[in-house]
């Protein structure tokens, strides 16, 4: 049977404008597809032991105690201690960029963070949102309440890519505005100086945050599909063009990515970061289970 | 270089073509806006020189492709500075081969005939205004026309009568003629074109030298001339051929039995069974003889004649065998004496019988006249030194000094004379002879070979003796003795001798020692002088001092020295082509004219020059084998035969490598066929066309577009 995660794909949820219809689609849809999973409940705690009143549910009824005492009792389980988490969105030009899958990176990232931060406040988890270009834009603490979902939403939904990117600098300047520790999920193309980058991680790292990096790319960075001869223009500074035929630096291009990626995976292995490589083309649920695990770990 | 589709040429522009798209493409990118243009900055800087390299070279590439494109298409004609030799006249000399192996095939498919067609098409090719000449390599090369002509339709008429049997090819001597022609011709492009069946025998490797100054020769011209070999015919398979003709080396009597030896030869690889051969005198059949002969061999065939008359008759031996009749027949012409006059000077006469100093010689030299009145070859004459006039000597054929003690002045020169024209001279010393007088006078006169030096052995008892050694003879007047059943000419024993003259003087290069006594002094010694001979003898001719003249042997032995003597008179009446023709006539027809028939029949008219006491004419246009008749003022015939020599008769050829190493070592061009020539010479004066290397460069600058273009884009990692 058909469920809706199966059409979340990013090109599909492009088509929805709501963000917050998006982020329950996601959501929803993630854990439908996860109803099968030996992973189920793993959101609560266990606290003790009941009694079997009538009207309980047959399946919390915890059959070792039954077959040790010979009385029902049903398992009781008390909520996971909040977890605060702050969503780091990057908004710089470069993340405008939307190849031929025609969702930008930006636009991935917004409804991603939509999806997290509903996901994340559905199990009352606190929730914060920065978002940043070459400085920081606007730094919203998190909140577990419910209708703090309507803030970021609002936030995100107004987000608009532009400037260039200084990811080390604001990094440096958030972690004094950050002072609870808690998790960090940073969603960028991480298109900066990769040393400055793993540096400025560590600096969170130091502050006792645990870090979640969503690095979206575009499947053109991954795989510079150009052919003729073209202008390549900066998204971030106006006046940086290259005149190039691409088929000549095709090579050159793809192992200066590979450097780049191979550095900023070991530094984050390096800080204990979890680094996870995205693409626009791949679908939202790939993201909320990487957070989940994270989360689980957490626990 | 030229071009035979000019407008063609236009396609080059399209070479303006790559550079154009280049630009186009540049000037109509596609514009992406990108983010990670620190990840293309960096790939831009580390690689832009190489790239612009690469690029650069693939624009040369494919701007080339269309260049050579189109120069193919306009189909260039290589020509340097040919271009202004395209409509030269030329100076064309052509070496044919007309040996008789050319005659080898049949009719219109003869070697010759195939030659002297290819020389007609090279003739007529040459075109109008180009002088042409002929050089016939048979036998002593010569001109087929007596100079350079302009007359293209004249020398190919000329060809057209020419036959091939002119003696074997004489390549060396007809490269220098050539050489010389070539220099009396007109115009700067010389042409020297060989026209052969490249026989093995004719251009052999003993005569590379010679070949070699022959070219020094054409090198040294101010122009040299193009050397081109062109090979003509097939090699045929059979010959035979009458290889040589054994006849007497001395002359001859009426009634005298001649023995022919004829050397018949197998060259081919068929054997002839029952091979006729037969023997014609004066041009009738006298004998015949079937001979078996196997292939590669060598047979003798014998026949005897005995001529009835005085005079010279013609001889020929004929085997009937293959097509190439140019040696299945060799002729020679034998003199037959009815009397050789010999002049005997007696030095010491004497009333009582054999006591004389000539008179054995005289009973030896005419034994049948003396003895029964019948008749001798030999006419004796026997005369006192005093008697001895210029007259009497040039009646002579031989004149013998028998113990004479000297001579005049007159009586030297006349002898003198009379040897330089061709007489003999015998020698007897004997007890009175001034040996002064013989050093000073006679051998000055180169009337003696060796001066009479001092006296050897002695008349009395136990004084040492000599004999005659007797070993097997080379030398024409001995070589009957070879023969024991001839007489022995040991037998006779020497009781006093002279010896003639020192082991230095006896190694004089123009002397000849016929026999030595046992005491290693000469018994016999001979020299040259002019046209004649002289002999002398070590012991005298009457039995003072030995007893040779009481020996049978002593008969044979003058006779053959006297017949010898009087033999070397005339000129030989036998030669090779290319060899001058001469005779001796008498001196009253000095300054008239003789005619000289060659074998075709035309007539030559020769003056008659004076040579010393005799007239002498000589005929050197013997280019021709075959019977030469000379008629003289008085009416009276003389033959000639000029034969070809056999080496001809081996018609192996030159192989294909062979010919083509010979045309290298003479810096010259072997081909095939006249239309191999007429390509070359067109490639010479128009060039060469060029489209197909070009359209090779352009097929492997496409291929090397493609690789160049997989291998950039594989190192760049190509297309997604």
């Amino acid at each position: 049977m058909a469920q809706v995660s199966d059409f979340l794909t990013p090109s599909e949820l492009q088509k929805v404008a709501n963000l917050q219809v998006v982020a329950r689609l996601v959501v929803e849809g993630f854990f439908t597809g996860l109803h099968k999973s030996p992973h189920k409940g793993f959101s609560v705690e266990f606290a003790q032991h009941r009694q079997y009143v009538q009207g309980d549910e047959i399946r919390r009824l915890d059959w070792k105690v039954f077959a040790k005492t010979d009385r029902y009792y049903v398992r009781e389980y008390e909520e996971e201690t909040n977890l605060r988490a702050t969503l780091l969105l990057d908004l710089s030009g470069s993340m405008r960029y939307a190849g031929q899958g025609g969702t930008s990176k930006a636009d991935y990232a917004i409804r991603l963070a939509a999806a997290l931060a509903y996901l994340m406040l559905q199990q009352r988890d606190s929730v914060g949102l920065v978002t940043f270009d070459s400085k920081i834009r606007r730094y919203i603490p998190p909140r577990s309440s419910i209708p703090h979902l309507r803030v970021l939403l609002d936030e995100l939904q107004a987000a608009q890519p532009g400037g260039e990117t200084a990811l080390g600098n604001v990094f440096h300047d958030l972690v004094p505005r950050i002072q609870r520790r808690g998790l960090l999920i940073v969603l960028s193309d991480c298109f900066a100086d990769a040393k400055e980058l793993v540096k400025a991680l560590a600096h969170f790292r130091h502050a006792r945050h645990e870090i979640l990096i969503f690095q979206i790319l575009d499947r053109d960075e991954l795989e510079f599909p150009f052919t003729h001869w073209t202008r390549f223009e900066s998204l971030e500074k106006s006046d940086a063009h290259r005149m190039i035929d691409p088929a000549q630096f095709r090579a050159a291009y793809l192992d200066n990515l590979k450097k780049f990626q191979d550095e900023l995976t070991q530094g984050c292995h390096r800080h204990h970061i979890d680094f996870v490589p995205m693409v626009t083309d791949q679908p939202y649920a790939d993201a909320l289970a990487q957070y989940l695990t994270r989360r689980l770990a957490k626990g | 270089m030229t071009f035979l589709n000019v407008i063609l040429l236009g396609g080059m522009a399209a070479a303006a073509i790559p550079v154009l798209l280049h630009f186009f493409n540049r000037s109509r990118p596609r514009v992406v806006q990108w983010g990670a243009m620190h990840l293309l900055d960096a790939a831009f800087q580390a690689h832009t020189r190489r790239l612009k390299f690469e690029r650069w070279l693939l624009l040369l590439v494919r701007c080339l492709i269309p260049v050579l494109l189109a120069l193919c298409m306009a189909r260039p004609v290589l020509t340097g500075m040919r271009a202004l030799l395209g409509g030269a006249k030329t100076s064309l000399v052509i070496l044919l081969d007309d040996s008789y192996s050319m005659s080898a095939g049949a009719g219109a498919t003869s070697n010759f005939a195939q030659a002297k067609e290819a020389a007609g098409k090279l003739i007529e090719q040459a075109g109008s205004g180009s002088d042409v000449a002929v050089v016939l390599m048979g036998g002593t090369p010569r001109q087929l026309l007596e100079a350079p002509t302009l007359d293209t339709v004249r020398v190919t008429k000329a060809l057209t009568k020419l036959e091939a049997n002119f003696g074997a090819a004489n390549f060396p001597e007809a490269l220098e003629l050539a050489a010389n022609v070539a220099a009396q011709m007109q115009h700067g492009l010389k042409e020297c074109i060989v026209i052969s069946d490249f026989q093995k025998v004719s251009f052999s490797e003993g005569e590379a030298a010679a070949r070699g100054r022959a070219l020094q020769a054409m090198k040294r011209l101010p122009v040299p001339p193009r050397l081109t070999f062109f090979h003509v015919g097939v090699e045929a398979r059979d010959n035979v051929a009458v290889e040589s003709l054994d006849l007497p080396k001395l002359a001859l009597g009426v009634n005298q039995p001649l023995q022919v030896r004829a050397t018949v030869r197998n060259f081919g690889e068929r054997a002839w069974p029952d091979l006729r051969v037969y023997f014609q005198a004066d041009g009738r059949e006298r004998g015949a003889q079937q001979i078996a002969l196997a292939a590669g061999e060598q047979r003798q065939v014998l026949f005897t004649h005995t001529f009835d008359t005085a005079g010279f008759h013609t001889l020929e031996v004929t085997a009937d065998a293959d097509a190439l009749k140019a040696d299945n027949s060799l002729a020679a012409v034998v003199g037959v004496w009815d009397k050789l006059p010999a002049l005997l000077v007696n030095g010491d006469p004497s009333n009582e019988p054999l006591k004389g100093e000539t008179d054995y010689l005289d009973l030896a030299l005419s034994p049948a006249m003396k003895s029964a009145g019948g008749s001798d070859l030999i006419l004796t004459r026997v005369v006192l030194p005093g008697e001895l006039t210029p007259e009497v000597i040039a009646r002579a054929r031989v004149v013998v000094l028998a113990n004479v003690r000297q001579l005049t002045d007159t009586q030297v020169r006349a002898l003198a004379e009379f040897v330089a024209n061709g007489g003999g001279l015998l020698v007897f010393p004997g007890n009175r002879i001034n040996t002064d007088w013989y050093q000073r006078t006679l051998r000055a006169a180169g009337l003696l070979p060796l001066p009479f030096n001092t006296l050897a052995g002695g008349l009395e008892d136990g004084k040492p003796r000599a004999k005659i050694v007797v070993q097997p003879f080379t030398h024409p007047a001995l070589e009957l003795f070879n023969d024991a059943r001839n007489g022995n000419l040991a037998d006779a024993e020497m009781k006093l001798w002279f010896q003639l003259g020192t082991r230095q003087e006896q190694n004089d290069a123009g002397l000849s020692i016929l026999a030595q006594l046992s005491t290693a002094d000469p018994f016999l010694v001979e020299k040259k002088n002019g046209e004649g001979r002289i002999i002398q003898c070590a012991v005298p001719c009457d039995a003072d001092w030995g007893n040779l003249p009481v020996r049978p042997v002593f008969v044979p032995l003058m006779q053959r020295l006297v017949v010898y003597l009087a033999s070397q008179a005339q000129p030989p009446r036998n030669v090779e082509v290319g060899r001058p023709l001469a005779a001796f006539v008498s001196r009253a027809h000095v300054g008239r004219k003789a005619h000289f028939t060659v074998p075709d029949g035309e007539r030559h008219e020769i003056e008659i020059t004076g040579r010393g006491a005799l007239g002498y004419v000589e005929f050197v246009k013997t280019t021709r084998p075959g019977t030469y008749t000379l008629a003289g003022p008085d009416g009276g015939a003389t033959p000639f035969v000029v034969s070809a020599p056999r080496g001809e008769s081996d018609l192996r050829q030159l192989t294909e490598p062979e010919r083509k190493a010979l045309a290298e070592s003479l810096n010259g061009t072997l081909l095939g066929s006249v239309a191999d020539y007429q390509q070359m010479d067109k490639d010479r004066r128009f060039g060469r066309e060029a489209w197909k290397p070009l359209l090779w460069a352009v097929l492997f600058l496409c291929f090397s577009e493609l690789v160049l273009v997989q291998w950039f884009t594989r190192q760049k990692g190509g297309k997604p």
